[in-house]
């Protein structure tokens, strides 16, 4: 098996268990479309262009609480912006890419193949990243169009008390655990810990995590020293 | 306008958004030189991104908008998070935080 084969199935496998907490969002997200009184292509449509689980529940829900449609945008953007982020950390990790797929890439940016990218594929010496990437990817999509569309028609499906979206959190946990390496690293956790659990509930406009994310980065920011170089 | 065609203005509007916060920096990357203070500050992206998502989400349940704690979901990442330090095992901390979670929404509410 070649290489680029090798690495795209590596990328799959790495995010296979992850696969599990995009369902119940997906359903939720598809479920949500109808809901708000619109058909399978938006449902479909929204998912394939938006891509991005949070924001797209973000929009439909303040839609159909009738929501400004400046307010449904600029919510939903911002629910958005961390990938801004993630962008620019990621970009050197990619930066073999040729300028034809790098556009490409950026579509495939959300935050599970960030981390499985980040923490694990990088770091592994028999897989190319950039089609380490593409497998993850391809997974998620794969699972993220299946799960949005058996929401569109068949609605939420799981019953709310089965928890299953508390999978998205314990799949994060389980990706943070190795990147606590260093006393920067835990102390960038705290920050950003605290500053999440009293902003996310208070911010408008679901601006908490964003705020959060940025407070920790700055603590990074100013706590680093070169002696502290990890693989954060 | 319709109901339909301004829901799709949305989705064209936010996939556009979207798409451009996320490309942006992957296509400029090489002809733009980053500033040494935003490398600095890119250092703990993941950890600080991980960590954003993950405790809002493991303290709190969101019902018609309004946050509350969520006493099963604490104690279930906690374990979780004790599991994920010592194997570093994405599946065996799925596996051991669901089954707390669920154990703990069986048996709390009727410790309290």
């Amino acid at each position: 098996m070649s290489r680029t084969r090798h690495s795209l199935g590596a990328g799959a496998r790495d995010i296979a268990p992850i696969l599990l907490g995009i369902v119940p969002f997906g359903l939720v997200a598809g479920s949500a479309v109808i809901a708000a009184g619109f058909r399978l292509p938006e449902a479909v449509g929204m998912s394939l262009l938006v891509n991005a689980g949070a924001s797209q529940i973000a929009a439909t829900s303040l839609y159909a609480e009738h929501a400004p449609l400046f307010v449904v945008i600029a919510t939903a953007l911002i629910v958005n912006a961390r990938m801004f982020i993630y962008s620019t950390s990621i970009a050197p990790v990619l930066g073999d890419a040729s300028w034809r797929l790098r556009p490409l890439l950026g579509h495939m940016l959300v935050d599970q193949n960030y981390a499985s990218t980040m923490t694990r594929g990088r770091f592994r010496e028999d897989v190319d990243v950039i089609p380490y990437y593409i497998g993850a990817w391809l997974a998620l999509a794969g699972v993220w169009q299946l799960s949005t569309l058996a929401g569109a028609l068949a609605g939420p499906l799981v019953p709310p008390s089965w928890g299953l979206d508390f999978a998205v959190p314990l799949v994060f946990l389980a990706l943070l655990a190795p990147s606590l390496k260093s006393r920067v690293a835990w102390e960038v956790c705290a920050v950003t810990a605290v500053a999440a659990a009293l902003l996310v509930p208070t911010l408008p406009m679901q601006t908490g995590l964003i705020v959060a994310m940025l407070a920790g980065m700055a603590w990074g920011a100013v706590r680093h020293t070169d002696a502290e170089e990890v693989r954060a | 306008m319709t109901p339909t065609v301004t829901f799709w203005l949305i989705i064209i509007v936010l996939a556009a958004g979207t798409w451009a916060m996320r490309s942006l920096p992957i296509m400029l990357h090489g002809h733009v030189p980053l500033p040494a203070w935003a490398e600095r500050l890119l250092r703990y992206v993941p950890v600080a991104a991980l960590t954003a998502i993950a405790v809002p989400a493991s303290l709190y349940l969101k019902t018609n908008g309004v946050y509350h704690l969520e006493p099963p979901r604490i104690l279930a990442a906690v374990a979780a998070m004790l599991v994920a330090l010592r194997t570093k095992n994405v599946v065996a901390t799925l596996a051991v935080g669901m089954a707390v979670l669920w154990a703990a929404q069986a048996f709390l509410p009727r410790l309290g």
